[in-house]
């Protein structure tokens, strides 16, 4: 095990990872910015070491700030979250040169599953399906424009590398996609340092549904069954829930059987998380992987009681997993509401100010990730996540019902957040009955939502 | 702050172009320096940087608040002492941190689109004490504080006493075997040493006093 981790994130996942590394015994440095001097995470740390301004590109995604910080420290480790170094493919082999740990899958298995495109191609040589696409990397706008009619239009243009909604486009026409593409490239270009696209058939109704991995340096690898995110606004996910209502017992088994089949095979090595569109026919189609912790990762620990960062940094340590696929046990149903500093009045658009009350909801089976408090200055340079609320039930109903006790327990004051749109999602039709698809929300308008609950 | 912007050159411009350039100019002048020289007063902010276009439009406060704000560094109450909140199993290396007070006030990058395109290029003094009479007491000292996280060095030609000017260097940090210099704030004599050589820093980190020359008896 580490002697020391750096945990070079910020807000609610730099918690998650020092409590991680607290219940494992290991000592860990939050790094941070100037502008998250006085935020949880700092406080409540060990040691705490200041890397850089509150500008990110010279503090949580300066990967030579973030590795000068863990040697003088003497850390042996670094954990680098989600966003941020966790999407820099370069920093994993930078932060070994430095005889350091990076803690996910070693290098040589990140620049295998590096470019999304490249890893289509890889899974499905396992068996995993895959949508029709383009073949490789687009060369320029002609070969677009040339594999748009191959694939047949709607298409999605998508960065080879990076995710997060960042660089992506639906478009319709060819007219659309060749006026798309610059701007795709630029999107990818400034978010990920790489502007290369590759194209996807676009499923107009689908869900998308992922399947949580683990598997340890000597190829010993479990599924932690699946998550369903397909409450989502614009690309980016709001709402997680498990087990998907999208697939029968028997579907969700095999979906998961065959991911952690393909993995393997694959030589893959750490947490992971296999990301699929499933059609309204429930066919279901590989489309990328996550090499990283997951914000919605407690959706998960839920179910099965597994804590998957720890899971992480022992695997990461070159720990055996320790556990076999029988032993993960995944019982009743949860559901992860992403809390975001947004106004959902002025199409949530990103907030900050000061939290003048906060309290978090409590009782049996509600769970609050959040790096909030009273009096908690929320930083405008960062993305807008203020916590997730995630919530138990033997049910899907009894989940439902506590959610909406959470949410209305929920007291947080002084900033204005979405937790709006969460009361209006678990009052809706198409959420109670299960059929949220990708493109719901943007489609009838989280405004209908807002004014059908209002109407309750 | 990147220096790579196209820059209008009047040398080689057409009288057309310079006739546009200054109609660009009156036209920034007129619409954004009032907004921006009261978004100054009312932030707290040291200085303001705005871009339009080409343009570049920088306003900053007199040389006195600055001076007021070097003091405040110098005197004003500083969290750096061993293990406040977060910070109880430091190593050695880490004695100090730089005033939050002097963070807070770094507000000028906002996503809210209130205003667009401002940012922030240094701390300035705080709100509350942003109106206190400027002329009761001098400044006598300003910190050079550190640039990066990493290993100090301080000049050797940068001994205690020397006469340095504001921007001289005094020593660098090693960032990962990237010297990152550390400048002096003000005009003024190199004093006392915060951290000691090889000493490993976090950014902010306070680590060299400069005595203000204005303020030293016999000097001005």
């Amino acid at each position: 095990m580490f002697r020391k981790i750096l945990i070079a994130n910020r807000g609610e996942i730099a918690l998650r990872v020092l409590r991680a590394c607290r219940t494992l015994g290991v000592e860990a440095v939050v790094a941070y910015s100037e502008a998250d001097r006085e935020s949880l995470p700092v406080q409540l740390a060990d040691e705490a070491i200041c890397v850089g301004p509150a500008d990110a590109k010279r503090s949580y995604l300066s990967a030579p700030a973030m590795i000068s910080a863990a040697i003088v420290t003497g850390c042996d480790a670094i954990h680098p979250g989600y966003g941020f170094l966790s999407e820099d493919e370069g920093f994993a082999e930078v932060v070994r040169a430095h005889d350091l740990t990076f803690i996910g899958p070693p290098a040589n298995v990140l620049d295998r599953f590096a470019s999304k495109e490249a890893t289509r191609r890889l899974l499905a040589g396992h068996g995993l399906p895959t949508i029709p696409g383009s073949n490789g990397i687009l060369r320029d706008d002609a070969h677009a424009l040339e594999e748009g009619e191959r694939i047949g239009y709607p298409v999605l243009i998508k960065p080879a590398a990076g995710g997060g909604g960042k660089g992506m486009r639906m478009v319709r026409t060819p007219r659309e996609l060749e006026a798309a593409l610059n701007v795709c490239r630029s999107e990818a270009r400034a978010a990920f340092g790489d502007d290369s696209l590759y194209l996807e058939r676009w499923l107009d109704e689908n869900r998308h549904v992922e399947v949580q991995i683990a598997v340890d340096r000597f190829g010993h690898g479990v599924h932690l069954g699946e998550r369903d995110c397909s409450v989502q606004r614009r690309h980016q996910k709001i709402l997680e829930e498990a087990p998907t209502p999208a697939l029968s017992e028997a579907a969700r088994a095999d979906l998961c059987n065959r991911a952690i089949r393909a993995v393997v095979a694959a030589g893959y090595e750490n947490i992971g998380t296999l990301e699929f569109l499933v059609d309204r026919d429930g066919n279901y189609y590989f489309i990328e992987i996550n090499c990283r912790v997951q914000v919605e990762h407690p959706v998960t620990e839920m179910l099965t009681g597994i804590d998957l960062v720890t899971t992480q940094i022992r695997i990461a340590a070159g720990e055996p997993l320790g556990f076999a696929q029988a032993d993960v046990v995944s019982r009743g149903h949860a559901i992860e509401f992403r809390i975001n500093a947004e106004d959902p009045e002025r199409d949530f658009r990103p907030v900050s100010g000061v939290v003048e009350r906060y309290l978090a909801p409590g009782g049996p089976g509600v769970r609050m990730d959040s790096h909030l408090y009273a009096g908690y200055e929320i930083p405008p340079f960062y993305d807008s996540l203020l916590g997730k609320l995630i919530v138990w039930g033997q049910t899907r109903e009894a989940a439902i019902a506590r959610g909406l006790a959470a949410l209305d327990e929920l007291l947080l004051e002084g900033v204005i957040t979405n937790i709006s749109i969460h009361r209006a999602l678990l009052t809706s039709d198409a959420f109670v009955d299960g059929k949220m698809t990708t493109n719901l929300l943007d489609r009838v308008g989280s405004a209908a939502f807002l004014a059908a609950a209002a109407r309750v | 702050m990147p220096d790579d912007l196209p820059r209008p050159e009047s040398a080689t411009r057409s009288p057309g172009e310079r006739a546009a350039d200054h109609a660009v100019i009156g036209d920034l002048a007129d619409d954004l320096l009032p907004a921006l020289v009261a978004k100054l007063a009312a932030t707290g902010l040291g200085e303001i940087e705005v871009r339009e276009g080409p343009w570049r439009l920088r306003v900053r406060r007199p040389a006195d608040a600055a001076v007021e704000r070097a003091r405040r560094a110098a005197d004003g109450p500083s969290r750096s002492q061993p293990g406040h909140a977060g910070h109880g199993h430091s190593p050695a290396g880490f004695e100090g941190h730089r005033s939050a007070r002097d963070t807070r006030a770094m507000t000028g990058h906002s996503t809210n689109g209130s205003t667009p395109g401002l940012t922030a290029v240094g701390p300035g003094p705080d709100r509350d004490t942003d109106d206190a009479p400027r002329a009761e007491s001098r400044p006598s000292r300003a910190i050079a504080t550190s640039p990066a996280v990493g290993v100090y060095q301080p000049r050797p030609e940068a001994r205690p006493g020397t006469k340095v000017r504001a921007g001289d260097r005094l020593g660098v940090v090693d960032m990962l075997g990237v010297a990152q210099e550390v400048v002096a704030p003000d005009d003024g004599l190199v004093g006392a040493s915060l951290v000691e050589p090889g000493q490993a820093v976090e950014y902010g980190q306070e680590l060299v006093v400069i005595e203000l020359v204005g303020a030293q008896a016999g000097e001005g």
